[in-house]
């Protein structure tokens, strides 16, 4: 149902009323209503949503006769932001061609000259001047309420795990109160859609494909954040996995910064069909950043953290040095190889075994530390992350797996 | 009731008995010849002021000056005679307790015929606000500015052809007037939405037509609005005159400006605007910028962008506060997607313990490294605004040059730019950086916060640069 009405009144049966009339006379009035000829509706704002409606109306040549054009624009059971409504000629038609709107040679002047806004009304009535009579194209934009965007994501991994396919949808939320027809869609990226928008409807887009980009499947260890993993198992924490996307054209993306949006993961099940692996939503992921999404926990990668060592070095009085290794044992019950990112949060350590950090704890690396680890870290950062590699689990059945043994050997520094 | 403002002249046989209680009246209803309405937007006052041509007799003549329905101050209304002023005079006036808006002059004339007289008062429910809306080409070099003012009134009164005047600046009231308006119980009258159900088109042509008057033919444009300072203030004066019925709201194009160049700036102030960097349209008011003829009073500015397909895109909103003539106007635009952040901690140390007589630690000096890194992936390098701020005794030493590098080639070499560091205030630093098409540009600094006892002052002292 269309809510917004227009209302051409010709300008000659207004000049008529220019002298009071009674009210009954004021009901007899002849009234065009043009048609949209177009719809745009721009999503490029994530919170404001902007209609823009093209019609074609008629304008009589103003005239010390007939006054101006007066056009009334009203609307009922929808939100529009009245403030925000702009009333824009565009171009006037001649014969078959289009003329330009404005001041000077083979233009035509058409200017709004005020806005009238009736009491307790969803309206509102321009005052047009129209320098020739004729057929004029004009764009009304406004801000609308209840007209919003989502997006979401469509992830399908290979069978490897090695690379997916991203499917990036908008999906355009119509519960405006108007029908808006056939109207152009665009979310200020990918292409333009056209688009029955009706009522109370929800519409998804696909925006766009992203093939065969490559991903990086992590596990990863943090006693801190997920703490124990049961009672069984004292010493050990879940192991959170994820797929890891870069959103750059080296990695197939990179065309847009990623909306956040829920990401549904899907996998190849190497038999033409596919499995679902779980969803996450996703945040903001800006051109070259990476988007992490969760899929769960791993039961085939076992770790268990122990403190191995904890010596107090006295500065002097309060003042001291924490001297700590960690141990972790690590085991790979899973087909494949792996990388098991290990985060520790050294703060947290500092403040369980040696005192109050005072900010980002200084930290120095021990020599016990399993030589060969790879260790990635910021400077002044106390959040190191181990990266071990983790060998696949044994063919013959009856093999044992390898536990591995890794030590971290680390001084909390100036503690008190 | 149309108009409810009515001055009786009361008939001379009536006239000598001076402020007596009579419920049956003969009166004369004098047309208002001319209104001029002064309405100021810093408070809910407008003055009122009306031409009327009355016809006096020698000597006593009693004026009855009534105000129903409306949201006149009873104390504000003033009669003064236009004409033959040395021989009219008010002898007194008089409120009739009976008749709440109701006032009675008893004017002393020596001179008897036909005199034009001003009765002015004050009156609240008409306002007036200003809105702006941007519309900038599709480069976003150049905007089309426009200012309108909004005309409403609420006031229960129709004025029909009056001389509008808008004030803008502060004035001190120390009642408000709509308080002394409703001080005898009276309600304040409701916008006449039924009446106007119907009469809606008509009405609006009516108001269209009176105003522009049978002969001048269609206004052509918009109405000129003519700025004019008047001491601290600043009046706007809508050309000719307009009719705004009680209820309704007329809106008119006040400031026009095109091609006004606007320039692009980021600003990073997370204690100011948040984690993200936002982006700022900025100009100034003057006329170099097809502007500053007069302030720019406070409005919402909505900035829109040509999509380049006679469509627009919506940029943002912001309240804009009043602007002074040659003053910059800046509309921030929130947060925009394609210019990215980050700030890493390099380093952490602490050094220059202080202990008390038991050893214990009481102050220390804590020193950091950081890299503030900025991404742009617009089209054109945007510049920047960085503002840090911290708390407690810090000493910072920034480089004195950022570096700027290629964001899809890692072994891209920096381009060094010289960047000066400055102190906003006792707490805050600021950089202004550029940073290149689709690239990185990286700003390092070091700090040295004292804790505890060595904690001296309360202020970050920049150190020569590096």
């Amino acid at each position: 149902m269309r809510r917004l009405l227009w209302v051409m009144t010709l300008a000659a049966v207004f000049t008529a009323m220019a002298f009071p009339p009674t009210i009954a006379d004021a009901r007899i009035k002849l009234a065009a209503l043009p048609a949209r000829e177009r719809v745009e509706i721009q999503l490029d704002n994530g919170a404001y949503t902007l209609v823009e409606e093209e019609r074609i109306i008629p304008l009589l040549k103003s005239s010390s006769k007939t006054g101006n054009n007066v056009i009334d624009f009203s609307w009922s059971n929808t939100s529009i932001d009245k403030d925000s409504i702009q009333f824009r000629p565009l171009a006037f038609r001649a014969g078959k061609d289009w003329q330009p709107i404005g001041k000077g040679q083979g233009k035509v002047a058409i200017n709004v000259i005020n806005v009238a806004y009736p009491p307790g009304e969803n309206s509102l009535v321009w005052e047009v001047y129209a320098a020739q009579a004729g057929v004029v194209k004009v764009r009304v934009s406004y801000l609308i309420h209840n007209l919003t965007r989502t997006f979401n994501y469509r992830a399908l991994a290979n069978k490897d795990e090695s690379v997916l396919t991203l499917r990036s949808f908008i999906k355009l939320r119509n519960y405006s109160g108007e029908e808006f027809g056939e109207a152009g869609v665009w979310a200020g990226f990918g292409p333009k859609f056209l688009k029955q928008v009706g009522q109370q409807e929800e519409i998804q887009m696909l925006v766009k494909s992203f093939p065969q980009v490559p991903i990086v499947k992590t596990f990863s260890f943090d006693w801190y954040t997920n703490g124990q993993l049961n009672p069984d198992k004292p010493f050990a924490s879940p192991i959170p996995m994820h797929y890891e996307l870069t959103n750059n054209e080296k990695n197939q993306l990179g065309a847009f910064p990623l909306q956040p949006g829920k990401v549904r993961i899907f996998i190849e099940d190497g038999r033409g069909g596919q499995a679902f692996l779980g969803e996450d939503v996703s945040r903001l992921t800006p051109l070259d950043d990476k988007m992490r999404l969760y899929l769960g926990q791993s039961r085939d990668i076992v770790c268990s953290r122990t403190v191995l060592k904890n010596q107090r070095h006295v500065v002097r009085g309060n003042l001291h040095h924490q001297e700590i290794t960690l141990k972790y044992e690590i085991e790979n019950f899973r087909d494949k190889p792996a990388t098991l990112d290990i985060v520790e949060q050294l703060n947290r350590v500092a403040v369980e075994y040696a005192g109050n950090p005072h900010g980002d704890v200084e930290w120095v690396l021990g020599e016990s530390t399993t030589k060969g680890l790879k260790i990635s870290y910021e400077k002044g950062k106390a959040t190191p992350i181990l990266h071990v590699g983790l060998d696949a689990r044994p063919k013959d059945p009856d093999a044992k797996v390898e536990k591995k043994v890794v030590l971290f050997h680390f001084t909390l520094k100036n503690i008190w | 009731m149309n108009n409810r403002l009515i001055l009786v002249c009361a008939c001379v046989l009536l006239s000598s008995q001076i402020a007596r209680a009579q419920n049956v009246d003969l009166a004369t209803l004098p047309n208002r010849d001319t209104v001029q309405l002064t309405i100021y937007n810093s408070e809910d006052i407008t003055l009122a002021k009306e031409t009327r041509s009355i016809t006096l007799k020698k000597g006593m003549n009693r004026l009855q000056f009534s105000w129903a329905g409306t949201l006149i101050d009873p104390t504000s209304v003033q009669f003064r005679p236009l004409e033959h002023a040395d021989q009219i005079e008010v002898a007194d006036t008089v409120f009739l307790g009976q008749k709440p808006q109701h006032l009675i002059w008893n004017v002393q004339s020596e001179f008897e015929g036909q005199a034009l007289v001003e009765v002015s008062y004050f009156t609240s429910g008409l306002t007036w606000q200003m809105d702006y809306v941007a519309v900038s080409n599709p480069e976003e070099t150049q905007m089309k500015f426009r200012g309108y003012v909004r005309v409403s009134n609420n006031s229960g009164e129709e004025y029909k052809n009056a001389e509008i005047r808008l004030i803008v600046g502060k004035i001190n009231l120390v009642e408000k007037i709509a308080d002394l308006a409703r001080r005898d119980g009276k309600q304040p009258p409701k916008p006449a939405t039924a009446r106007f159900e119907d009469l809606r088109q008509r009405a609006a042509l009516k108001s269209f037509s009176l105003a522009e008057g049978a002969s001048a033919g269609p206004a052509k444009e918009g109405k000129k609005v003519v700025k004019e300072g008047v001491g601290e203030y600043f009046m706007f004066s809508v050309d000719g005159t307009e009719t705004v019925p009680n209820g309704w709201s007329k809106r008119m194009q006040a400031v026009t400006a095109d091609d006004v160049e606007f320039d692009i700036v980021y600003r990073m102030r997370a204690y100011q605007y948040g984690p993200r960097p936002v982006r700022f349209i900025k100009w100034p008011n003057d006329k170099e910028h097809k502007l500053g003829d007069s302030p720019l009073p406070n409005g919402v500015v909505r900035v829109f962008r040509e999509n380049g397909s006679e469509g627009l895109s919506y940029l943002g909103n912001q309240v804009l506060r009043y602007v002074p003539i040659q003053a910059p106007v800046e509309v921030n635009l929130g947060v925009d997607d394609l210019v990215v952040y980050d700030q890493r901690k390099t380093s952490t140390s602490r050094s220059d313990f202080q202990f008390n007589r038991h050893s214990q630690v009481t102050g220390w000096d804590e020193r950091q490294g950081w890299v503030h890194t900025l991404r742009n992936y617009r089209s054109k390098p945007i510049q920047v605004e960085l503002r840090l701020q911290w708390a407690g005794d810090v000493e910072v030493t920034a480089e004195s040059e950022a570096s700027s590098f290629d964001v899809d080639n890692d072994d891209d070499q920096a381009l060094r730019v010289p960047t000066t560091t400055t102190s906003f205030d006792y707490r805050t630093i600021a950089v202004e950086l550029m940073v290149p098409v689709r690239g990185k540009t990286e700003y390092v600094l070091s700090s040295v916060i004292h804790h505890g006892a060595n904690a001296k002052q309360n202020r970050v002292r920049l150190l020569k640069t590096q």
